[in-house]
């Protein structure tokens, strides 16, 4: 699971003052980790309405971005926001707003082949993770099926890490671990593989699996190992 | 055939909606006794359809909803999180962006009284089954999380896709129990269940289909001659397979206009 991820440098939480330019460099680590050309997130808090957005874009293509404000029409910012799955941009309205912003980007030598993520947190809140590779249509779509799972995975965690960085959601954010997924944590704090988990606990390796899955995002983390030291010092889980 | 309903193409299918809100209060209040709301006019709609869900929509060949699904993402607000405390009994809900919750599963028995399906599952279910596991696969998402009644789980066990493990414990639903079961997306999944479903071609409409099935009298459409359409898509299949789904989007369309189903603005 997750391989390609797990080599990438972790975003730590207790460091907020270099934040940013810790978070541009994760997603130039998803963009090396997942053969993609660049990578951007873009997010406003719920509770103090501050916008936070990142990208991997070249600073000339960023500058122009902002003096014109193609923010204000850019499609990949609006309808992906309200859908489940990802939105490969070949789906959004081919319309002049489309238009406007996919030829400049053009101009600027950028790729209009992408995707975007949207997030949902746990108040309701928004957020967009967007990936572009210049790729022909099936060799994107190859691409695609590919890393989609991994992307999944590297929105929530950066969008998690996000909102954390600010104190009032941090205190709300207290992970919420079910009584299951600590028991699971424990037993691999102990060294039980998985498979020995499930047998313990009379439910299928995948099962194990999933609750794994969701204690590693509920702790932000990437790997077990991360969230097993962070669920000890939580004081969660006991040292193995 | 499947059609996905989300925020981005809810507006072009308001009648597809419309017909699946109703539906669900056929089957959840009248039929399975759940405690749920409907509107006056026969709605089934909950805060989590507010939120922008994306439903799978079985259609039989009239173009009409024969079966829905609804899917939302554990990372936010869903019914396990928020409305199934019973089920968790307390304990918070699983939380991954790989994962998604699957609600509101449900077919028209009614309507599919005449069918015979195989091992006693109707070819609808078999087909939103393997709508919502490949939309889900092809989303990156690895397994679905569904609250289901033990009708459904036994509907699941029978098919070719019974969950491979549960989360919390069997509650009470209104009048009936409900339980959270987990299904994994995988190829190995989708193949079996498509093998006891006898289903091995595309589900999903294909985009022509799916224009064709907008609402007729939506803001903005521009009026097209459909027939003239139909027949340029025939003239220009290349394959016997665009050929036959070309004949027989103008199939439908020319029946769904006799019935009175739908209406041209052109």
């Amino acid at each position: 699971m997750n391989t390609a991820l797990q080599s990438l440098e972790l975003i730590d939480l207790g460091s907020t003052r270099e934040g940013e330019e810790r978070f541009v460099r994760y997603l130039s680590g998803v963009c090396e980790a997942l053969e993609l050309d660049y990578a951007s997130y873009a997010a406003a808090n719920p509770v103090s309405g501050k916008v936070h957005a990142f990208t991997t874009y070249p600073d000339a293509w960023k500058r122009h971005y902002i003096e014109q404000g193609l923010h204000r029409v850019d499609p990949t910012l609006d309808a992906p926001r309200r859908s489940i799955a990802p939105v490969d941009w070949a789906r959004l309205d081919p319309d002049r707003r489309f238009a406007h912003v996919f030829g400049q980007a053009r101009d600027f030598g950028l790729p209009d082949t992408g995707l975007t993520i949207p997030v949902r947190g746990p108040y309701g809140e928004t957020a967009l993770f967007s990936v572009t590779r210049q790729l022909r249509r099936d060799g994107w779509q190859k691409l695609k099926r590919h890393v989609l799972g991994d992307l999944q995975t590297a929105a929530i965690h950066l969008h998690d890490t996000v909102m954390s960085t600010e104190n009032l959601l941090q205190a709300l954010r207290r992970p919420q671990l079910s009584g299951r997924e600590v028991e699971i944590l424990q037993w691999v704090a102990e060294g039980k593989s998985q498979q020995d988990i499930g047998d313990i606990l009379a439910i299928s390796h995948r099962t194990v699996e999933v609750h794994l899955r969701s204690a590693r995002e509920k702790l932000c983390t990437l790997t077990t190992a991360q969230a097993i030291g962070r669920a000890v010092s939580l004081g969660l889980v006991r040292p193995g | 055939m499947i059609i996905v309903i989300d925020a981005l193409n809810k507006n072009n299918h308001t009648t597809l909606l419309d017909q699946m809100f109703r539906l669900r209060a056929r089957v959840f209040r009248d039929r399975r006794g759940w405690d749920v709301a409907v509107t006056e006019d026969g709605r089934e709609i909950d805060d989590f359809d507010r939120l922008d869900p994306a439903y799978i929509l079985s259609l039989d060949d009239t173009g009409t909803v024969v079966g829905c699904a609804r899917l939302l993402q554990t990372t936010g607000p869903h019914m396990l999180s928020d409305v199934f405390h019973d089920i968790l009994d307390g304990e918070p809900p699983l939380r991954s962006a790989t994962v998604w919750e699957s609600t509101r599963f449900c077919v028209d028995t009614d309507r599919l009284k005449q069918r015979s399906g195989r091992r006693g599952v109707s070819e609808t279910t078999f087909e939103l089954m393997i709508g919502t596991l490949e939309y889900a696969r092809d989303a990156g998402i690895s397994d679905i999380v569904t609250v289901i009644d033990p009708v459904m789980d036994r509907v699941l066990k029978r098919s070719g896709n019974a969950p491979y493990g549960y989360v919390g414990r069997q509650a009470d639903m209104g009048k009936v129990p409900a339980l959270a079961a987990l299904l994994d997306c995988t190829d190995d999944r989708i193949h079996r269940l498509r093998d006891s479903a006898e289903i091995h071609g595309e589900v999903f409409a294909d985009p022509a289909t799916e224009r064709a099935l907008e609402d007729a009298n939506r803001p903005g459409k521009k009026g097209i001659d459909l027939q003239q359409y139909c027949d340029e898509q025939v003239a220009a299949a290349t394959t016997e397979k665009e050929k036959a789904d070309a004949l027989a989007l103008r199939d439908l369309l020319t029946r769904n206009f006799r019935d009175g189903h739908a209406t041209c603005d052109s």
